[in-house]
């Protein structure tokens, strides 16, 4: 039995250490206690929009199968047959009416129910005793998260301000809907996990790692990178483990979050003023879509979804795709552009972060590697409901990330 | 369709893949940059099938685009590019089509070895074909579309700063 890992010493108010990014024993503690114990993001409810629909995702080793049943609800399964432990679905998405293992074609329902055995004669177990194991799953507006076991804390008090956030990405729509239909990019990064949702909501570094972005392209992030009482972009910690950059208040003009005008994107200012009325359509068109990380995997990423996959103490995945808006198609290849110029291997931003990230992995592979945490400590506010904002480039998200990851490693929420 | 062509032509269509191709690999982004025509398109799709309107590409440059991307290589400061990786592709399998309005199509399979000297110094394989579609111009040809299939585009691939 190894030794307890002392999460309070290695993060503390103002600083972290390094080996919570390298040390192969934290993470098998992580993969147990964030991603096997408690609540995770699977997939969108429009990924899957028929009966018998399906995607699979690995969360930490598992993978597991998300799917529309006969009865419209979605369910999520470990994808692995309870005869020999055959994985049952080798694709990324698809029909099904059923799912036969190919090993020895024993078949499961959509609902996860072991349905029939082949050659009978020789297998006498009620049928019911092996069906799937299904994971715990809620949703929200779409969204569907999962946990394997029975979770300490519910659904409800897992996601807090997190549903606020999510109302806001879904009411870009004029429909309050949004349709992931766009397909994933996988971009492989040879960092730990934490760095993609750390650096993500990190609005100190956009001067730095994305200098050469700023110098090519005359884009809405121009405004964010001038001298420090220049940026009017906020910070913030919204409890839970969940952090956002609040671009908003930076904004010069409507609709500087998609680089357009309301001139140009008529048809997409109408539908949202009929939805939601002048007034208040005007407003989300200012402040646009926001950029927050939801604890511990899904990035709601402006005008796209971005999911953490851990793949090793020292890679991780991160899967992206645009966020289409029921009833503004014709914002669909404008979407397509922008995600592919923000998101991915070959984009203008990520393959800089991805760089910058794989040479911290390895700085902070040796030594007594301590990180500092504590920007932003002399000037962030906390209103009444806890929820923190301070100066965009400020650590108010990380630390929020930090403090609510040490609760759970140590087990003290419930 | 390559019989109908003659050797001559499909040696001029072949050595203007293999110097772009050399211009890729040496980082000689402007060179690389002029070989474009006007409408260009530089596109990575995730797989064989994909439509650009409708599903995301690793990328998808028009002329306009392209030009941002080499501004940006060019800057100094893309760090996942600095410095360069080591790179020597080898092309091989070509056919040749003849298109309407005299342009030409160019297919062949590559194969790319790269060594990333930016952050884990990891030598890396890439894998695919590449689909040109190619006319003439004074000094040779031009190229409309330059489309990159991937073998693994599907699946997490580590970053595509370089030109592929």
């Amino acid at each position: 039995m190894p030794a307890k890992i002392d999460y309070h010493h290695l993060i503390q108010e103002d600083k972290i250490h390094g080996s919570l990014y390298t040390d192969e024993a934290i993470y098998e503690d992580e993969l147990e206690k964030l991603f096997y114990s408690s609540w995770v993001y699977i997939g969108h409810e429009s990924e899957i929009k028929k009966r018998g629909d399906y995607v699979t995702r690995d969360i930490g080793r598992s993978s597991v199968i998300m799917v529309r049943n006969k009865d419209e609800s979605v369910k999520v399964m470990v994808n692995r047959c309870q005869h020999r432990g055959n994985m049952l679905c080798n694709e990324s998405q698809g029909n099904k009416r059923n799912f036969t293992c190919p090993y020895h074609g024993w078949v499961f329902g959509l609902n996860g129910d072991l349905l029939d055995v082949s050659y009978p004669g020789g297998f006498d177990k009620p049928l019911e005793e092996l069906n799937l194991e299904v994971l715990v799953t809620d949703s929200y507006r779409g969204f569907v998260f999962a946990c394997f076991k029975k979770p300490t804390i519910s659904f409800d008090d897992y996601l807090g301000h997190g549903k606020a956030l999510i109302d806001r990405a879904c009411n870009m729509s004029p429909n309050g809907k949004i349709d992931l239909k766009g397909g994933w990019i996988r971009q492989h990064f040879d960092a730990n996990w934490k760095m993609l949702p750390e650096n993500d909501t990190d609005g100190y570094h956009v001067n730095y790692v994305h200098q050469s972005f700023v110098m090519a392209i005359d884009s809405q992030y121009g405004d964010f990178v001038g001298a420090e009482d220049s940026i009017k972009g906020v910070i913030k910690n919204w409890g839970n483990g969940h952090t956002e950059i609040d671009f908003a208040p930076g904004y010069k003009k409507m609709l500087d979050w998609l680089g357009s005008t309301p001139e140009k994107v008529k048809s997409y200012v109408d539908s949202m003023t009929k939805t939601y009325g002048k007034e208040k359509a005007d407003q989300m068109l200012y402040d646009g879509p926001p950029h927050a990380c939801i604890f511990p995997n899904l990035f709601l990423a402006e005008m796209n979804i971005v999911i953490f996959q851990p793949t090793g103490v020292n890679s991780a995945v991160q899967w992206s795709t645009p966020m289409f808006l029921e009833g503004a198609p014709e914002l669909d290849f404008k979407l397509l552009r922008q995600s592919e110029g923000a998101l991915g291997p070959a984009a203008f931003l990520l393959a800089d972060d991805a760089t910058i990230a794989e040479r911290a992995q390895k700085a902070l592979s040796a030594g007594t590697p301590w990180c500092d945490l504590s920007r932003g400590l002399n000037r962030e506010t906390e209103d009444s409901d806890g929820v923190k904002t301070s100066h965009m480039t400020d650590e108010t998200s990380n630390r929020g990330f930090w403090h609510h990851y040490r609760a759970l490693m140590m087990g003290e929420l419930s | 369709m390559s019989q109908i062509m003659s050797a001559e032509l499909t040696k001029r269509l072949e050595d203007f893949v293999i110097k772009e191709a050399k211009l890729a690999d040496e980082g000689e982004y402007q060179a690389w940059e002029d070989l474009w025509a006007d409408d260009g398109v530089y596109w990575v799709p995730l797989k064989e099938g994909d439509d650009p309107t409708q599903q995301v590409s690793h990328l998808y440059d028009n002329r306009t685009r392209l030009a941002t991307r080499i501004r940006q290589l060019k800057t100094g400061y893309r760090y996942s590019q600095m410095p360069i990786s080591g790179m020597r592709r080898v092309i091989s399998n070509y056919e040749f089509f003849a298109e309407a309005d005299g342009r030409y199509r160019v297919e062949a399979n590559f194969f790319l070895p790269e060594y990333s000297i930016q952050s884990i110094h990891d030598f890396r394989l890439w894998s695919g074909r590449y689909i040109y579609t190619l006319s003439p111009r004074d000094d040779g040809f031009q190229i409309h579309i330059k489309k990159v299939l991937l073998v693994n585009g599907s699946e997490p691939i580590p970053s595509l700063a370089f030109l592929i």
